[in-house]
């Protein structure tokens, strides 16, 4: 039996038997949404260094619809399942203050479903529905504490991110115009034949915006930083950790490396985007108090990273680019989750009203600990190794200037971490917070984790170094094959 | 090979078990700490007769001497801390992140492999801050500077490291003996990056802030471990290889170097003069002589080199006495306000003789250690004027005259400490055997190396590792052991008058004259008040205004700009959704104009 329409299926059942189900049994969402993503987790760590084509239906591509499962795939998968696992866990005990668990959940598999969907899919249309269940579970999620400031936020989200899912339609429209045909593989083969014209130029500007967008790039970015601090602690973490790279990053690379195929000029925008992105972001966080709104604008200063990495289109530069996707999904949703529990401990996540919270909440501070210095790029954990990846990348390709970027905002990264590091936790003790605790066990169980996930993750690049250790988890290497082979993808998916 | 490979990981492995030892159980991190720093010091004992080069690492003539240093410094201040750490609640992560540190210290001495320095020298700035964390919640902003602008240094010597790669050099610190010449604008660029680093470690100015307030914050000995020693000797080990092994040095480069030793040495020891605190006057010392070890590296000829790594020891172990004096003080007396303290010198007799051998040592009074080295810095300079160089005197005045400053200001200490009138009445003791041990061993190495500087430190450490310094280039101009002996006979002689002149009742009443009044209570002669004329001086008073309000601190003025360009994004963020969606537009509208450009 094939394993790859099941990353859908599987979330997408479960969230429709959840409500079902709830009525009855009280507990029945905690088991159920944990269960499912811990069984995605095992199922994408089961997938590693395999490829495979699925068609619906069996009927074959170009005809059928296919999903694709390549390395790029396993790398977003293995990301996605991972972090939802990671707060399913975080939500047992967090989400007790909300009202309805039973309709988180159900969004929350919803979401996972489209996100999964979306990194598997071999058709533009089928691309764009998955990206858009998502989108809406997420607009639902960001607004689900219905106070007045998340509803804004939510429906801040929600008219901006509708403009570029319109914009991204359009462009498979115009697409689909011109070419003829939906599939993805299809796509590509007949414009390596037939060349670029100018509707398909406008079809790439359209979906450059509309993933940017998604993907939280300057100046596309404005409603993250409403929306990803608005969420509930681990929605916040999915939505920084994974979904904008599910629904930005990955989408942009696979059509504009896989599909449309790269010309300098897309390179060049991409760089610029990237690097432009790196540094707003970094400095607009440097600026807040409000400790998820900081995490949030640190999010669109990675994302430039990433998108810098991949935007230089050499190897070296997409393995820096892509390690740092994957690093940057489990120390951001790392971080918003320590936010998450500093808010269930004291109610606030001012980091002037905290301070302290070390030694109240050692596990907390240990974590973030590991997070911030992850984020930051202090050896050795695992940010350290993609940053160094990526300034080396710049300097490769012969662009100074980038790494010199890339530089400047890590540094301004540290300085802003180091300010959450001693504001929140190692000043002095406020009276005020002298009766907290730490969060229960299972949200510290979710935070260890990923926090030993930032330490050893440096093994990832072990296989690559041809050493014979680690091989049988070599994740970057094919993901890099993937996006350096470019619009070979048809040949693999038609055969 | 094991043996390096020993000597790193057995005390960052200590380390880690440290951190996992159960807070509960007291003792054990001490103990372990103890142990494996001796084992680590006998181990780089043990390799100072091996040489090894290889892909991964670099044992040489520098080297060697280098982690010498580590392994005895680590050892001396684990034993220091078991008395005066005592009684603080977070032993376990203080032990634990010093052996990490000494650890990672060798590890970034003794790479040869870009990344694996990288690794160790960022992984320094992590304990580094982690360290002064452990002053507790009032350190927590000293910590926070002094890992930016470490941390920030890292990042900019992986750009360094970088471009030297990408210029097609290899991965590795020393090959084959292969130089970059400085005649493209990248090589020059490379060679800044990595001094920035080296600059920011060893805390040579503008990078030098986050010392001082670390000195007042952090515990003393993680001040003298860190800061007064390690640091300068990775950092000044990490200038001195990039300039003799990575790049071929020119003029221009050299007198960047000189330019950021001679400010250094003056700017720091002007500021040292008016501080009020002991521990943060010794920073500034701390920073000052910094100066001396880039201005000899400056230099770029033999003696000068030798001379500014010869210095680097010996400021390294003066230093760290002059520390672990303030240390001591701090232990007894409860504070480090030099208003509140006086007349110590009865009390700790042993810390009061070490402190001022360390002290005469760090003014470069022969015949201890810091003149000799001085000393050959001197040489250098002078050799660099006989090569046509038209501003070596003004290297030599400003050498000589933080030389001078660098006594005054240990004048005025020493009165302040432990000469002067106690102003409180109890009276302290003498600090515990496991406290003086160490004061004593280094005062000691203050003498040898001055009184024995030929036969000992030079020819064993610093001339193997310079090439090109004979013998005669400077031993015609000085002979310790006469100098010496003079000095001795002056001892003497003056410890006759003493004895004959029967002091002992004026120095048990030791209240000034002052033209026969009554000295009130409250106008007690501290030593604080020293050189305030100094202050009010016309220049110097806008100056040392300026530098009251930090606008000589690269990481204040920094924050200054950097808000100033937030606020303006800020203000543009301002939540209406409207021009939110015109950005986008705008976004894609400029797109589609690059993109049908790019394809024209």
């Amino acid at each position: 039996m094939n394993i790859i329409p099941l990353f859908v299926a599987l979330p997408l059942a479960v969230a429709f038997i959840i409500p079902m189900l709830s009525r009855k049994f009280k507990w029945f969402p905690d088991i159920a949404g944990n269960i499912t993503t811990l069984i995605l987790a095992g199922m994408s760590f089961s997938v590693i260094g395999k490829t495979g084509i699925y068609s619906m239906g069996a009927w074959e591509a170009p005809i059928g619809i296919v999903m694709v499962l390549d390395g790029l795939s396993v790398l977003l998968l293995i990301a996605v399942n991972v972090i939802a696992f990671a707060s399913t866990l975080f939500s047992v005990n967090y989400m007790d203050r909300y009202t309805s668990k039973l309709r988180y959940y159900s969004l929350f598999l919803l979401m996972v479903a489209g996100m999964n969907g979306v990194v598997l899919s071999g058709d533009l249309f089928n691309l764009y529905v998955f990206l858009e269940i998502a989108s809406v579970a997420s607009y639902a999620l960001v607004g689900f504490g219905c106070e007045h400031e998340e509803i804004e936020a939510s429906f801040k989200y929600l008219v901006l991110g509708t403009v570029a899912s319109a914009f991204i339609l359009l462009g498979i429209g115009i697409t689909y115009g011109s070419i003829g045909s939906l599939n993805m593989a299809q796509v590509s083969e007949q414009i390596s034949l037939s060349g670029m014209n100018n509707a398909l130029l406008f079809a790439v500007a359209l979906f450059i915006m509309g993933f940017g967008l998604k993907a939280a790039l300057v100046p596309f970015h404005a409603w993250l930083p409403d929306a990803h601090p608005s969420a509930p602690a681990p929605i916040s973490s999915m939505l920084s950790g994974v979904l904008i790279k599910a629904l930005g990053i990955y989408t942009l690379a696979r059509i504009l490396f896989n599909v449309i195929g790269v010309t300098d000029t897309i390179l060049n925008i991409l760089m610029v985007l990237g690097a432009v992105s790196m540094v707003i972001g970094v400095l607009l966080a440097l600026g807040q108090w409000d400790f998820k709104r900081l995490l949030a604008y640190h999010s669109i200063s990675q994302v430039g990273y990433i998108i810098l990495g991949i935007g230089l289109g050499t190897p070296l530069g997409i393995l820096g680019g892509l390690f740092h996707l994957i690093n940057h999904s489990v120390f951001k949703s790392l971080l918003f989750l320590n936010a998450g529990a500093i808010e269930y401990s004291t109610g606030t996540r001012q980091l002037d009203e905290l301070g302290g919270m070390k030694e109240k909440m050692p596990v907390t501070g240990g974590t973030s600990l590991v997070a911030s210095m992850s984020i930051a790029g202090i050896p050795p954990f695992n940010g350290f190794w993609s940053k160094l990846i990526i300034i080396a990348a710049c300097i490769q390709a012969g662009r100074p200037v980038f790494a010199a970027l890339a530089v400047f905002a890590s540094i301004l990264t540290l300085a802003s971490f180091l300010k959450v590091q001693k504001y929140a936790f190692f000043d002095k003790l406020k009276d005020k917070w002298k009766d907290i605790e730490e969060v229960p066990v299972l949200m510290r169980l979710s935070m260890v984790l990923l926090a030993l996930l930032c330490i050893v993750m440096c093994v990832l690049l072990l296989p690559l170094l041809n050493t014979g250790l680690f091989d049988n988890i070599d994740i970057l290497g094919p993901a890099v094959d993937a996006l350096m082979k470019g619009t070979a993808y048809a040949v693999r998916v038609l055969g | 090979m094991s043996l390096i490979i020993y000597s790193i990981t057995l005390s960052i492995l200590a380390g880690l078990m440290c951190l996992l030892v159960p807070r509960k159980i007291k003792g054990v991190a001490e103990t372990l700490s103890v142990i494996v720093s001796l084992i680590t010091f006998v181990i780089t004992v043990k390799l100072f007769n091996v040489e090894i080069i290889s892909g991964l690492f670099l044992l040489d003539k520098l080297s060697r001497f280098i982690i010498l240093g580590i392994g005895l410094f680590g050892f001396l201040i684990a034993l220091y801390s078991l008395k005066y750490m005592s009684g603080r609640n977070n032993l376990r992560d203080y032990y634990a992140y010093l052996m990490i540190t000494i650890g990672a210290s060798i590890g970034a001495v003794l790479s040869n492999h870009f990344i694996l320095l990288l690794v160790f020298w960022g992984v320094l700035g992590l304990t580094l801050y982690m360290l002064i964390n452990i002053g507790g919640p009032d350190a927590s902003a000293a910590a926070k500077k002094a890992f930016v602008i470490i941390g920030g240094s890292d990042v900019i010597m992986i750009l360094g490291l970088a471009i030297i790669w990408g210029m097609g050099r290899s991965y590795l610190v020393i090959e084959n003996g292969i130089r970059i010449s400085m005649n493209s604008g990248m090589a020059i660029l490379a060679f800044i990056c990595l001094a920035i680093a080296a600059f920011a470690k060893a805390g040579a100015m503008p990078l030098h802030t986050w010392i001082p307030d670390c000195a007042e914050k952090a515990p003393v000995p993680v001040t003298a471990f860190l800061p007064a020693s390690l640091d300068k000797l990775v950092g000044i080990y990490f200038l001195g290889r990039i300039s003799m092994n990575m790049f071929e040095m020119n003029k221009a480069m050299g007198n960047m170097l000189l330019i950021i030793g001679a400010i250094t040495i003056v700017a720091a020891v002007m500021m040292a003069l008016v501080q009020h605190d002991f521990k943060k006057l010794l920073g500034y010392h701390a920073i000052s002589q910094v100066g001396y070890m880039i201005l000899g590296i400056g230099t770029g000829n033999p003696i000068g080199i030798a001379g500014g790594l010869f210095h680097m020891l010996n400021n390294v172990i003066y230093k760290s006495c002059l520390f672990l004096g303030c240390g001591a003080v701090e232990k007894k007396t409860k504070t480090t306000d030099l208003d509140k303290l006086g007349g110590l010198a009865r009390f700790m007799p042993v810390t009061f003789v070490t402190f001022v051998i360390a002290a005469l040592a760090i003014s470069g009074v022969p015949p201890f250690n810091g003149f000799v080295s001085k000393w050959m810095i001197y040489q250098g300079i002078i050799e660099l004027g006989k090569d046509g160089s038209k501003m070596w005197l003004v290297w030599m005045v400003a050498a000589m005259f933080g030389s001078a400053l660098t006594l005054a200001s240990f004048m005025k200490l020493i009165h302040a400490v432990f000469l002067g009138q106690r102003e409180e009445k109890e009276k302290p003791k003498e600090v515990s055997f496991i406290m003086w041990l160490p004061m004593v061993v280094l005062a000691a190495l203050c003498v040898i190396f001055g009184v024995a500087a030929f036969q000992v430190p030079l020819k064993n450490f610093i001339l193997p590792a310079v090439p090109g310094v004979t013998g005669d280039s400077f031993t015609g101009l000085f002979s310790p052991g006469l100098v010496t002996l003079m000095l001795l006979l002056g001892i003497i002689l003056g410890l006759i008058i003493y004895l004959l002149s029967n002091l002992k009742g004026i120095r048990e009443d030791s209240t000034p004259y002052i033209g026969g009044e009554i000295l009130p209570e409250e106008s007690r002669v501290t030593g604080v008040d020293f050189y305030r004329t100094v202050q009010d001086f016309g220049i110097f008073k806008r100056i040392y205004g300026l530098a009251e309000k930090k606008m000589f601190d690269i990481y204040e003025v920094g924050k200054i700009v950097l808000f100033y360009i937030i606020d303006i994004l800020k203000h543009m963020h301002s939540g209406l959704l409207s021009s939110y969606v015109s950005w986008v537009i705008a976004g894609v509208l400029i797109l589609l104009v690059v993109l049908m450009k790019g394809s024209m």
